[in-house]
């Protein structure tokens, strides 16, 4: 049959370039920010009647089984529905965040937010301060270092949920079969490396990946060094030439430069196999670190156990942190009471930050939990029968205050590989491997326009 | 052509032949526009205009702090004098002129082999040398990866029970080498198998008289298949090359094994998909993006160019 | 649209099956027997050696995938050890209450969806440009094939900031609607269109008074069938295989395909805290999910051999 008339396919171009310019200028791609004030406080009585009034929540984080605590939540709240979704780990999941803030659609409510990453969404004014919706009251309940990187002054834009201060997880048959004493200090750890290579030509005592920007920063966190600074507007600080970042850098030089140690990126398969085989004798993890080690090293249970890190000063013990998380809720969200008690909630209440800490193995910001008997009294048989969790909430004191992230750390951890990761890959000089770091930090900075000191 | 041969056998319809000839015309053009009209439809919403909003974006920069001001021409200034892109421009060129070579011959030589006929079992090679374009990527990288491991992969553990050093697969000098591998060997018998179809569409007459006079099979495989085929060698030429520029699963996957051999900028698309994600600079890699678009058509074209002339020559 | 070198065309103007002349073809079934060739044995074993090297990788995964997760950390990967590939099957289809049939169910049903549309937009606008004439036609032709130089991560982030515009991100239309425009398979079907119909016949049905559809949907169609299913395979390989893209558009677990939710199975062995090892189910779950492709593979094998072959008998 005959074919009903069209436009040709000129005229088709021009209307969808038409189109094109109109969603461009509609989207503006900026993104959102209220321009509502934060109110002062929100009365009790508006929370209640909010978490009365059916809602639906989104809520993005990577936690296994974390639907276990948010059934709890619900069942108290009933009205409130809360879709769990994983979009993806660590950095996939940061970068669905991004994308969708700076769309201006497709976020979610509440967000699992690591400490470190926090200051890069204050830092655009996209999460919501909850102080005023309740967060303003916990603060009692956290270390001061944990609870100065998710507040800004009176405003607090993340709920700790848990934390990772670093430890020696260590095989203790490895050591005592090179006769070696546990390191106490630096200074035994270097000579125990040493020792143990020259004992094991084919093993290593340790490894210092150089793909692993957060478990060095932890170890420079424990040697008292505070490289970044960031006032929350448009200051930052990069101090990588101070005397403890160069006394860490020193440190690991030579074991680094002689093949002492092993280099190997973490966390692919090849260095799984490496812990599972002994290949590594010693691991200087976080807390978090043990659950890693019984799923893929389960042959090697009841080999190994944990002692604090090796100290620079045997008079202060110190440590650092690796990791953690917090729940943050994003400022576009449509539901702010309903949102700020979900992370709240789940963090806070007894029942299910306790199960975080018990059955999925997550390393409990809280004073209260780390505190709890249930807890504490936790026997492991992959650590030959030790109470993991009792010398961890006591290295977990240790954790010295005040350190500061920039406020594009995913920038940081990404240069970190292409320059002093790299030179620890490359077995070459760590000092120029930093200075270059310092290079790349300091440019990016100012092309973002941050003023750098 | 036709139009005439119908007027001759309707003598008498002349007039309505013109009227006939301008209404098919309009027919043919409207006919045609409408069956254009979906694929181009999707095309304009799916590519070009996404590629003008990238362009758009291309012009402005965005700061953290700052937000976002015009930047014109900035963005490629900045790119031309960035040496993390230049340097993967360079790479990329490496990586055609030795890989693509390889890859196309192992798969002429292939397809060769298996047009001459002289194969046993020619069903099963064919699928087994085919069956790695059905592996997706991820996967690929995944076992290719394993098989490289300098501490527990097979040629590792092989290397070390006869004393060897381990071959450092996934090191700084051979990544690139390690890359062209498994790029390789996932498309080797993909190309094969278009170069194995031009092949066999040559008409049998042209290796006849050959054979009479006595030809064996490599002198007609020279001289007469692989001249006939030519166009589909360009072809699948001009593919590896676009292919080849627009390099990224391999990289990104192996990254994950390597992060410190393979940068942020090992290649240039590997290079945007970082700058848009990682440092969160979409405008730069718009733009970084499009210089990418404009190094591979000319690349191609010279190669195009670079095979017309010599065909011209000889 | 992947950044994958794409397929070459046998020969500009000729398909295998037609010969240069659309309008003088000899049939091209039963194709060559070797001319006084015997079987070389030398040749094969060669072939035999090198297919090995394709297989070598496929013979890994098969292998790792019968090992639990500390086996495979601490076994010779190139043999068996204790087997344990039913309780690795059962992990895969049962975790995260079965996401994974899901995970294949998408699969299945985005490549076939993109498959079979970027087939019948490319078979129309192939056939339009080989044998209708119109104002703009070469133009369009050529900004077609220009199309396919293009960079797929320029388009990456524009096209989900205007997909959330219009809130398709997260939806299986934002993984579909993308896969539709195939240039490479217009200019399949351009050439294949040009040989496989031969212009008297159209010029006949139009004489006898069938309009341009009926042409199209009657004769021309019936035709272009093997080129139709060629483009169609392509197309679903290719969306099949995606990664970048559904990476970039979906959020939701249960919208991925197979390569986004193997390639977060195996990253969440890799984030910091409330992380699991799950590298075993990566593995089974890689097998599983190249079966079915290589099984469609072997019937496509057989597909394509008639379609070409019958591609040329005409009239």
């Amino acid at each position: 049959m005959h074919l009903f008339k069209k436009r040709p396919a000129v005229g088709l171009a021009a209307t969808a370039m038409a189109a094109a310019l109109a969603l461009v200028a509609c989207s503006g791609g900026a993104s959102t920010n209220a321009t509502t004030a934060a109110p002062s406080k929100i009365t009790q009585a508006a929370i209640d009647a909010a978490m009365k009034t059916k809602t639906n929540l989104t809520f993005w984080t990577w936690v296994p089984d974390i639907k276990n605590e948010v059934a709890l939540f619900q069942a108290k709240y009933p009205a409130i529905h809360v879709d769990v979704v994983n979009v993806g780990q660590g950095a996939a999941h940061y970068q669905k965040l991004r994308t969708a803030i700076k769309a201006g659609t497709g976020g979610p409510d509440v967000v699992q937010v690591e400490f470190q990453y926090l200051p890069s969404f204050t830092q655009g004014g996209d999460l919501l301060n909850m102080a005023p919706y309740g967060a303003a009251g916990i603060s009692s309940d956290y270390a001061s270092w944990i609870w100065s990187q998710v507040s800004s002054g009176s405003a607090v834009y993340g709920i700790p949920q848990d934390v990772g201060p670093m430890g020696n997880l260590y095989r203790k048959d490895l050591m005592s079969a090179a006769r070696i004493k546990l390191p106490t200090t630096w200074d035994e750890f270097s000579q125990a490396a040493r020792t143990y290579r020259a004992a094991n030509p084919h093993k290593y005592l340790t490894n210092m990946p150089g793909n692993d920007a957060g478990q060095f920063m932890g170890l420079m966190w424990q040697a008292g060094a505070r490289p970044f600074g960031y006032d929350g507007k448009k200051t930052v600080t990069i101090n990588l030439n101070t005397p403890e970042v160069a006394k860490v850098i020193d440190f690991w030089n030579p074991l680094v430069r002689d093949n002492i140690i092993g280099v190997d990126p973490d966390f692919t398969d090849p260095w799984y196999q490496g812990l599972a085989s002994g290949l590594y004798a010693s691991w200087q993890g976080a807390a978090w670190g043990p659950v890693f080690l019984q799923g893929t090293a389960a042959k090697t249970s009841g080999l190994w156990s944990v002692a604090p890190l090796p100290q620079w000063d045997t008079q202060k013990p110190a440590s650092g942190n690796w990791g953690g998380s917090t729940d943050a809720v994003l400022k576009s969200t449509k539901n702010p009471i309903a949102a700020s008690q979900l992370a709240l909630w789940i963090n806070t209440q007894h029942e299910p930050a306790l199960m975080f800490a018990t059955k999925q193995f997550l390393f409990p910001a809280s004073n209260t939990i780390l505190k709890d008997p249930a807890f504490v009294d936790q026997k492991s048989a992959f650590y030959g029968g030790q109470q993991v969790n009792k010398d961890f909430a006591a290295i977990s004191a240790t954790v010295t205050p005040n350190f500061v992230w920039l406020p594009f750390m995913d920038y940081a951890y990404s240069s970190f590989n292409e320059t002093l990761g790299k030179a620890f890959a490359d077995r070459t000089d760590l000092a120029t491997g930093l200075k270059a770091w310092r290079a790349a930090l300091t440019t990016y900075a100012t092309q973002q326009g941050f003023t750098v000191k | 052509m036709s139009q005439t041969a119908v007027a001759r056998r309707r003598p008498r319809a002349v007039e309505m032949q013109t009227r006939k000839r301008g209404g098919l015309k309009r027919r043919q053009a409207i006919a045609s526009y409408c069956l254009v009209a979906p694929f181009f439809l999707v095309f304009l919403t799916m590519l070009v205009l996404p590629l003008f909003y990238s362009g758009y974006l291309s012009l402005f920069r965005e700061q953290l702090v700052g937000g976002t001001v015009f930047a014109g021409v900035g963005n490629y200034v900045r790119a031309l004098q960035d040496h993390v892109f230049l340097g993967g421009v360079l790479r990329m060129a490496q990586f055609l002129v030795i890989q693509v070579p390889i890859m196309l011959s192992l798969a002429l030589v292939f397809a060769l082999a298996l047009d001459s006929g002289r194969l046993r079992m020619q069903r099963i090679i064919r699928l087994t040398i085919f069956v790695p374009y059905a592996v997706p990527g991820v996967i690929a990288a995944l076992m290719w990866g394993y098989l490289y491991g300098p501490n527990f992969g097979p040629f590792a553990q092989g290397a070390r029970a006869i004393g060897l050093p381990t071959p450092p697969f996934l090191g700084n000098e051979w990544m690139l080498g390690s890359i062209m591998n498994i790029v390789t060997w996932s498309f080797v018998g993909y190309n094969m198998i278009i170069l194995h179809a031009a092949l066999r569409s040559i008409p049998t007459e042209l290796y006849e008289a050959a054979r009479v006079d006595g030809a064996g099979e490599f002198r007609v495989a020279w001289s007469i298949k692989i001249p006939a085929i030519r166009p589909a060698l360009l072809l699948t030429t001009i593919f590896s090359v676009i292919g080849t520029f627009q390099l990224f699963n391999e990289p990104n996957l192996l990254r994950i094994l390597a992060p410190n051999v393979i940068g942020v900028g090992y290649t240039p698309n590997l290079y945007a998909y970082n700058l848009a994600f990682i440092n969160q600079d979409i405008n730069y890699a718009a733009a970084i993006a499009f210089l990418l678009g404009i190094v591979i058509m000319i690349v191609s074209y010279a190669v195009q160019l670079g095979v017309l002339r010599r065909e011209r020559r000889s | 649209m992947t950044p994958q070198p794409m397929a070459g065309q046998p020969r500009a103007g000729t398909l295998p099956g037609t010969s240069a002349d659309a309008d003088d073809r000899q049939p091209r079934t039963g194709r060559r027997r070797p001319v006084g060739g015997q079987r070389s044995n030398v040749l094969t074993i060669a072939l035999l050696a090198c297919a090995a090297y394709f297989l070598l990788p496929l013979a890994w995964l098969v292998i790792a995938s019968t090992k639990s997760n500390s086996d495979l950390f601490s076994t010779f990967g190139l043999w068996f050890a204790h087997f344990n590939l039913v309780g690795n099957l059962r992990d895969v289809f049962t975790f995260q209450g079965g996401i994974y049939i899901s995970w294949l169910r998408n699969t299945i049903f985005y490549a076939v969806t993109s498959g079979v549309g970027a087939a019948a937009l490319a078979t129309a606008a192939g056939y339009a440009f080989a044998k209708l004439h119109f104002p703009g036609g070469n133009a369009l032709f050529a900004i077609v094939l220009g199309a396919i130089m293009v960079p797929l991560t320029a388009l990456a982030i524009p096209t989900y900031l205007l997909f959330s515009e219009v809130g398709l991100t997260n939806t299986p239309w934002a993984i579909i609607l993308p896969s539709l425009v195939s240039p490479f398979g217009v200019y399949l079907m351009r050439v294949y269109a040009a040989d496989a119909i031969p212009d008297s016949l159209l010029e006949a049905a139009r004489i006898d008074g069938a309009s341009e559809a009926r042409i199209f949907f009657s004769v021309a169609l019936r035709l272009l069938a093997p080129g139709f299913v060629t483009v169609l395979l392509f197309a679903l390989v290719a969306t099949w295989n995606n990664y970048f893209l559904p990476l970039i558009m979906l959020n939701s677990p249960q919208y991925f395909p197979l390569t986004v939710g193997l390639a977060q199975w195996q990253s969440t062995s890799a984030a910091g805290s409330g992380s699991q090892a799950l590298f075993s189910m990566v593995i089974t779950g890689s097998l599983v999910s190249i079966i079915p492709l290589v099984v469609a593979f072997l019937f496509l094998q057989r597909y394509w051999q008639s379609g070409l072959a019958t591609g040329g008998i005409k009239q």
